[in-house]
């Protein structure tokens, strides 16, 4: 129902107020109106609104009161009409705010609370190690086998025995003791990778070492690049593990064999992490080669 | 600067050196070069002794199973064969033994609180539906002896085996109870969806009947009788031929007497049986008649007595519970050939004509119990003489027209039929609310969930299930989000 109060003082008004000032204009031209329409007979006007309508139109005048109360307000407070309702959510509007309570209105299922969490995004709902291993473990673009397959990994890592931690092989400093990674099997996996991680890899200049050689440089390796280099050594060491048993939770089983000796230090993957450390230390030695002037590092 | 001591830049600062490293430092290498070492030098020196040899594969690659170099990829049939294999093969049977093997205590998962062991009581109370009720130890022993777990369901997460008890727990137990007052039998067949606890009603029937007393004898999988992986002997004097199975026999007489132990030593024999190959008196135990079994030769003609001493009609006697897991397999003719090469129907195999015909009720428990039996959807062969009697019986039950045979179909058994005249029919489905948050409140409180069990995320998996419970184990116990 369009209100019957005449609506265009509040558009003149709208256009040059800017937005601080708008909160104190609506509580005057509410006053106002208040005074003015106090016996107009559109407040007794026939109610042609439904119940529903009625009872939000209500809660929004209410909401809008609790603000005026904290002005400093002359007279005594009374229910606004419905017309008062409206004309208040219309003047509102006007002045680029909000009129209904974004909490309920609109919304089925109400607002999230903010900040959202990360795995809240389809599209991210995995941890990202978990998420970069799983597509490593693909064959064949079947991904959901390698989520299978993940999934059961994870459960292993859970259902075995706590590692006991090699002090020669350290981990990555700050993960949880190793009694309490069973039961946070996405940290086990991600200590076990990041832990035989290399930094570097080995870059090789075609001939320019004399003699056909190569020449090589250690490069650095990005978070992600390390963690892939990292977990193809571990399936190399898992393809080369004999199977024990058979059916479909063996890969699985191999896999998480092989993250747990990791964990250990008893895999050959940190023999692996270590001779390219070595070779990438003593290559450094080409940095400063001379063949290198004018090629693009 | 020499090598160690720059390879210590790359070391965690934790770390101590180890000590292959200090080891390859004290020998002089030609790492220490201080202008151009290559690729060449390298391999020198790996000849002069560095301890650890990287595969020329591996050496500069991120790894062979990704191929990241773009090599040129071979075909599988080309592929030479890499040689012999080093290291000795596994034994038969012990891979399989490996698959199938039960685990069930997970010592990382959290002790739950509040947890109280089953006492048969509360298997029949309709106010304990959705709570979980722990085994007893002894329990447990006797089911895995019984082969009642099954490695597909989720033992190993949790730190020791507990059960969910449902409505339809509640409703099969007091239909077991009340056929054992009356020294009645209960004939049925449990059916359902697949994974929606059908082989877990059969645990939990079983666990009732350890702890009531009963002797319990279970098939845990029917397709082991009959898909001819078993061996098998015509049973002497039979028109027409029924077929002996001795092996497994023999396995089924070891699994009831380690089951059922004290309650066979509590019963005594009333009949001779010259048969046996070995004198047993009367008044002996039962439990001194299944020992007579120590070959297989043996197997089935000592079942059959046994059988006969349990079909005695005394006061004394216990209830029996006879289960079987995988009704289909049963249901069809076996893959078993006779000496003309014609195919043997399920129901000439001695031991499954014993199951037939008890649950079809032609030869009645006299002292009462329960014959149930199973369906199963996971590995099933077709059978719609099984699948047309049980919606018939379903119909029955509920009062509705029963479905009738298709005219044209020639695939119907007969026997099949017959054999589900007059069994009843109990449908598992899935869980309620009730039950489901009962569950995953037990998965939150081991630790093996980690997520906040409330209204909401009850009512996510029990929609994104529809309330089986394989399914929400499968979305909570077995995915990447644990």
């Amino acid at each position: 129902m369009a209100p019957r109060v005449n609506v265009l003082p509040v558009f003149r008004g709208l256009s040059i107020r800017s937005r601080p000032l708008a909160q104190r204009c609506i509580a005057a031209q509410t006053r106002q109106l208040s005074t003015i329409d106090h016996n107009s007979d559109a407040a007794q006007s026939e109610n042609t609104f439904s119940d529903a309508l009625r009872a939000r139109m209500q809660t929004y005048g209410q909401s809008f009161e609790k603000k005026q109360e904290s002005e400093p307000s002359e007279g005594t407070e009374r229910a606004l009409t419905e017309n008062e309702i409206a004309l208040n959510q219309l003047q509102q509007a006007a002045y680029g705010l909000n009129p209904f309570d974004p909490e309920t209105h609109g919304h089925k299922f109400g607002v999230p609370t903010l900040p959202i969490s990360r795995d809240m995004n389809q599209k991210r709902r995995y941890d990202t190690v978990v998420e970069q291993v799983t597509k490593l473990l693909m064959k064949d673009g079947k991904l959901a086998k390698a989520q299978r397959d993940m999934a059961m990994i994870l459960n292993h890592l859970r259902s075995s025995p706590a590692p006991k931690v090699n002090p020669t092989r350290p981990l990555m400093p700050g993960p949880p003791t190793a009694d309490q990674l069973p039961l946070d099997p996405v940290t086990y996996l991600t200590v076990a990778i990041d832990s035989v991680a290399p930094l570097i890899k080995i870059r090789k200049y075609a001939k320019l070492a004399g003699g056909g050689r190569a020449l090589e440089l250690p490069a650095p390796l990005h978070q992600r690049q390390r963690r892939r280099w990292a977990f193809g050594w571990i399936l190399d060491a898992v393809n080369k593990r004999p199977s024990r048993g058979s059916g479909r939770a063996m890969f699985p089983t191999r896999v998480a064999e092989e993250i747990i000796a990791v964990v250990e230090g008893r895999s050959t993957v940190w023999d692996k992490r270590h001779e390219l450390h070595k070779r990438g230390t003593a290559v450094r030695a080409n940095v400063f080669s001379t063949k290198l002037r004018g090629k693009k590092l | 600067m020499s090598a160690p001591l720059s390879l210590r830049c790359l070391l965690r600062p934790s770390a101590p050196v180890p000590r292959s490293i200090t080891a390859a430092a004290s020998t002089p290498s030609p790492w220490t070069a201080t202008f151009s070492t290559t690729a060449s030098a390298q391999k020198d020196g790996q000849k002069m002794g560095t301890p650890k040899k990287m595969s020329a594969k591996t050496k500069g690659s991120v790894s062979t199973h990704m191929n990241p170099t773009g090599k040129k990829q071979t075909m599988a049939k080309f592929k030479k064969n890499k040689g012999a294999k080093t290291g000795k093969p596994p034994l038969p049977g012990e891979r399989k033994a490996l698959r199938k093997r039960i685990q069930l205590s997970n010592n990382n998962a959290l002790p739950v609180a509040g947890l109280v062991e089953l006492e048969p009581k509360d298997l029949l109370d309709p106010t304990k539906v959705g709570t979980m009720v722990a085994l007893p130890g002894e329990m447990q022993d006797s089911l895995r002896t019984l082969e009642a777990f099954k490695p597909t369901q989720f033992w190993p997460m949790f730190r020791q085996p507990a059960t969910l008890i449902r409505s339809e727990t509640v409703d099969l137990i007091a239909q077991m109870q009340e056929a054992a007052s009356k020294k009645q039998m209960l004939r049925a067949v449990i059916t359902g969806e697949r994974i929606t606890g059908k082989s877990l009603l059969l645990l939990q029937s079983m666990a009732y009947g350890l702890s009531k007393e009963w002797i319990v004898i279970n098939i845990p999988e029917a397709q082991e009788l009959t898909t001819a992986c078993t061996e098998y002997a015509p049973v002497p004097d039979t028109e027409p031929v029924q077929y002996m199975q001795n092996n497994y026999c023999l396995k089924m007489i070891q699994a009831i007497k380690k089951a059922n132990s004290s309650v066979l030593a509590k019963q005594a024999t009333v009949y001779s049986h010259p048969e046996l190959p070995q004198n047993i008196p009367i008044n002996s135990s039962l439990l001194a008649l299944l020992n007579a079994a120590k070959e297989p030769e043996s197997a089935w003609v000592v079942f059959q007595a046994f059988w006969k001493e349990l079909m005695h009609k005394d006061a004394t006697r216990p209830p029996i519970l006879f289960t079987l897991d995988g009704l289909q397999h049963i249901m069809k003719i076996s893959d078993y050939r006779s000496p003309a090469f014609e195919l043997i129907h399920s129901q000439d195999l001695a031991l499954v004509r014993l199951f037939c015909d008890t649950l079809s009720g032609a030869s009645p428990l006299p002292n009462g119990g329960a014959i149930l039996a199973a369906t199963t959807r996971g590995n099933a062969p077709r059978s719609p003489s099984m699948e047309l009697a049980l919606a018939q019986r379903e119909a029955e039950q509920a009062g509705t027209e029963p479905p009738a045979h298709e005219p044209y179909f020639k695939g119907y058994d007969t026997r099949s039929e017959a054999t589900l005249k007059s069994v009843k029919v109990m449908k598992v489905k899935g869980m309620s609310k009730l039950e489901a948050r009962g569950l995953m409140e037990y998965w939150a409180s081991s630790g093996i969930l980690r997520a906040t069990v409330d209204e909401k995320a009850v009512a996510a998996k029990w929609a994104l299930s529809a309330g089986v419970v394989g399914e929400m184990e499968r979305a909570s116990l077995l995915t990447m989000r644990p």
